[in-house]
């Protein structure tokens, strides 16, 4: 499929130039908006301040520089202990949900699969349900009984899910899909039964399936951050075999792909950054469904581009929705996401002439 | 704050109103308590409740909150954010309202609260703006009322939170107290205090000797659509007042479930419903006599429903005597109160 769009794209020339240079026109703009995400996301908030007292704050505390402004310890605290660690966070779990969600589609060659496709979004909940109704208070260095349990959740129905559902052979993906989903079903029947005796903890539970960067800080960001950089560095690292399977087991197989060997270590790598994403804000969805056709629809489905531009157009959707939902009074995220991003995705794809293909 | 939060506010509101009511005291001491219909002798809590030196004003002062945190106050606290309007009102009521610097938009009473800028919603707590006012205390609810995470983070920076949640009209009174010394107002505590017990004792002494108890059902919400019917949960605050007010309460039969099947609330055939209406649920007696299967109830079939100030009934602060002989009124309406002290 690869080698398809390839071809279309030539037919499609006499923008030749420009055809080619079109990833890299697509990555360069998705780093402007993720730059100017940061800049807009550190500056922006329920309080107004000065964008001199933010520079300051900022050069004060990464260099060491006073600038002669003065700073109060509020504005500090606002800038460096609230916004800053916030719009890294959104970032950091943008790209890990862009990623594993790329990863999904292209393993499960699904459409709609997304980053929670295997059961991990039922599983982390539950995990975050049971946290909420034991009677045990325990906070290791910021991460309580909430964050861990939502992790193991996920990571544990991912891991069931790979188990029970098989990985090679014949029907393997709608095997794999369908026990996804069968799982998920027990999960979710859990989940609502927690939810259902939960009293007065109804409202931890919700505000987790909600999903939403309020509880980030410095030492969940920087305990997070190499499992979710690190876990799509590496699936980066194999876009070649996410290319070849694309193609179909049998293809990839000739292409010299040990295509279950490739599966299992990419489903895994995936299912370790959803997992760390959800664990430290929750059930965020859209970003990781719609992010990577969005990319695909502009730079064709070559994985080794789609990967890349995909972390870095999730990062800046994601940091960006999270300001427009700091900025109209703390909603939850996935709405403002799912608001502006969905129109916008129904025009690139009304708009995209060829058919559009994973 | 937006519109869409202020829905789901009131969505929620019923269920999450009568469970934070529902004094699932989880952690709490004291709600065996509630089982006492009447507040103890004035003598013996008094002596109960004053055992802290009264004439010293000490700051720095370390106060326990509700959740038993350990909140060390250097200095009398000159800036206060009050996140609940009980806490508003205490604090108020402790003379200390003109410290406070911004509230909830649930904040409404006194009328000067209604001013005050608002940093916080029925569901969630804008963190920066409580940091740019630099707060030397903020008064949390507790019960998951201020969501944990704002809480933690406010300490995380420094900001000292008492968290703050009433499982009983005797843990009311602790709670002013608390906040009393917590604002260097204890005097001013005990007088409110004292003032309150002598006021509530005297309302549930008036109808303490009244027989039969009629069985009460305080309607705490009720959701059209699927016919969910919202009670008093088992042990809990409101229960309490309806038993102070002379009313033999009808809860949900579980301290931490606050819905009760219609089926059993048929089999408790309550004998007078009190409709405690706020601004996000005020149906009219008619509204709820036509609601389905519940004419076979006494109540409805006499016509005994009677609407009350849910506010003044529920809400956990310094208007509890006001609210209790509300209660007693709408229960025993030939008993002559005794006039407010």
């Amino acid at each position: 499929m690869a080698a398809g769009a390839l071809s279309r794209d030539v037919e499609a020339g006499g923008l030749g130039a420009w055809v080619r240079a079109r990833p890299l026109v697509v990555g360069v703009v998705a780093v402007v908006l993720l730059v100017v995400t940061l800049i807009l996301g550190v500056g922006l908030g329920s309080v107004r301040v000065a964008p001199a007292e933010t520079i300051a704050v900022i050069l004060s505390r990464v260099f060491g520089i006073d600038i002669g402004v003065t700073i109060t310890p509020a504005t500090e605290a606002i800038v460096w202990d609230l916004r800053l660690p916030r719009v890294l966070t959104a970032m950091l779990i943008g790209c890990g949900l862009a990623v594993a969600g790329t990863t999904f589609q292209g393993l499960l060659r699904n459409p709609l699969a997304d980053p929670y496709v295997l059961g991990t979004a039922s599983g982390a909940a539950v995990g975050a349900a049971i946290a909420v109704l034991l009677p045990i208070q325990l906070v290791v260095v910021e991460f309580g009984l909430l964050h861990g349990l939502a992790f193991v959740g996920a990571l544990a129905s991912a891991w069931l899910v790979f188990r029970l559902g098989g990985m090679g052979g014949a029907g393997g993906l709608t095997r794999l899909l369908l026990t996804g989903y069968a799982v998920g079903s027990v999960l979710a029947a859990v989940l609502t039964m927690a939810m259902y005796v939960s009293g007065a903890e109804l409202r931890q539970i919700f505000s987790f399936l909600l999903g939403g960067l309020g509880g980030s800080s410095w030492v969940r960001l920087i305990v997070a951050a190499p499992l979710i950089i690190g876990s799509s560095v590496l699936i980066m690292a194999r876009g070649r075999s996410l290319d070849g399977m694309l193609l179909g087991d049998a293809a990839a197989g000739h292409l010299g792909i040990d295509v279950s060997r490739e599966r299992g270590i990419l489903l895994a790598l995936a299912s370790m950054a959803t997992a760390a994403a959800v664990a430290i804000s929750g059930l965020i969805g859209f970003v990781g469904l719609v992010v990577p056709h969005v990319v695909r629809l502009l730079v064709g489905p070559a994985a080794h581009r789609v990967l890349p531009i995909s972390a870095i157009a999730g990062a800046a959707l994601l940091s960006a929705a999270d300001l427009g939902a700091r900025l109209v009074g703390d909603v939850p995220v996935g709405v403002v996401m799912a608001l502006l991003g969905a129109p916008f995705f129904l025009f690139l794809l009304n708009r995209s002439r060829s058919g559009y293909q994973l | 704050m937006s519109s869409a939060d202020r829905r789901r506010g009131v969505a929620l509101l019923s269920v999450l109103l009568a469970a934070i009511l529902g004094a699932c005291s989880s952690g709490s001491a004291s709600s065996p308590a509630a089982s006492v219909p009447v507040v103890a002798a004035p003598s013996g809590s008094d002596a109960a409740a004053s055992p802290t030196p009264s004439p010293t004003p000490a700051f720095p002062v370390t106060v326990t909150d509700d959740e038993g945190t350990s909140v060390e106050l250097a200095a009398e606290p000159k800036k206060i954010v009050s996140l609940t309007p009980a806490t508003t009102e205490i604090l108020f009521a402790l003379g200390a309202g003109d410290r406070i610097v911004a509230t909830d938009d649930g904040s409404d009473h006194p009328e000067q609260a209604v001013a005050l800028p608002d940093v916080a919603t029925f569901s969630s707590v804008d963190v920066e703006k409580v940091v740019a006012l630099s707060p030397d205390l903020v008064v949390a609810g507790g019960l998951g009322f201020t969501p944990a995470e704002s809480i933690t983070k406010l300490r995380d920076l420094k900001i000292p939170v008492v968290v703050i949640y009433a499982p009983s009209v005797e843990g009311v009174l602790k709670d002013i107290e608390l906040l009393g010394t917590a604002t260097g107002t204890s005097a001013d505590a005990a007088s409110i205090t004292s003032a309150m017990r002598a006021d509530m004792d005297a309302v549930a002494a008036a109808v303490a000797t009244k027989s039969p108890k009629p069985r009460v059902f305080y309607d705490v919400g009720y959701d059209d659509t699927t016919g969910a019917i919202y009670a008093p949960a088992d042990d809990s605050f409101l229960a309490e007042m309806v038993t102070m007010a002379g009313g033999d309460a009808i809860t949900s039969g579980d301290p931490n479930t606050y819905e009760i099947p219609l089926e059993k609330l048929i089999e408790k055939d309550p004998q007078l419903i009190v409709l405690g209406t706020n601004p996000f649920y005020s149906p009219t007696p008619d509204a709820v006599a036509k609601r389905r299967g519940w004419d076979a109830f006494s109540a409805v079939r006499s016509g005994a429903i009677k609407p009350v100030n849910d506010i003044e009934i529920t809400r956990p602060g310094p208007r509890l005597p006001m609210g209790l002989r509300t209660l007693a009124a709408a229960i025993w309406p030939d008993v002559t109160l005794p006039s407010p002290s």
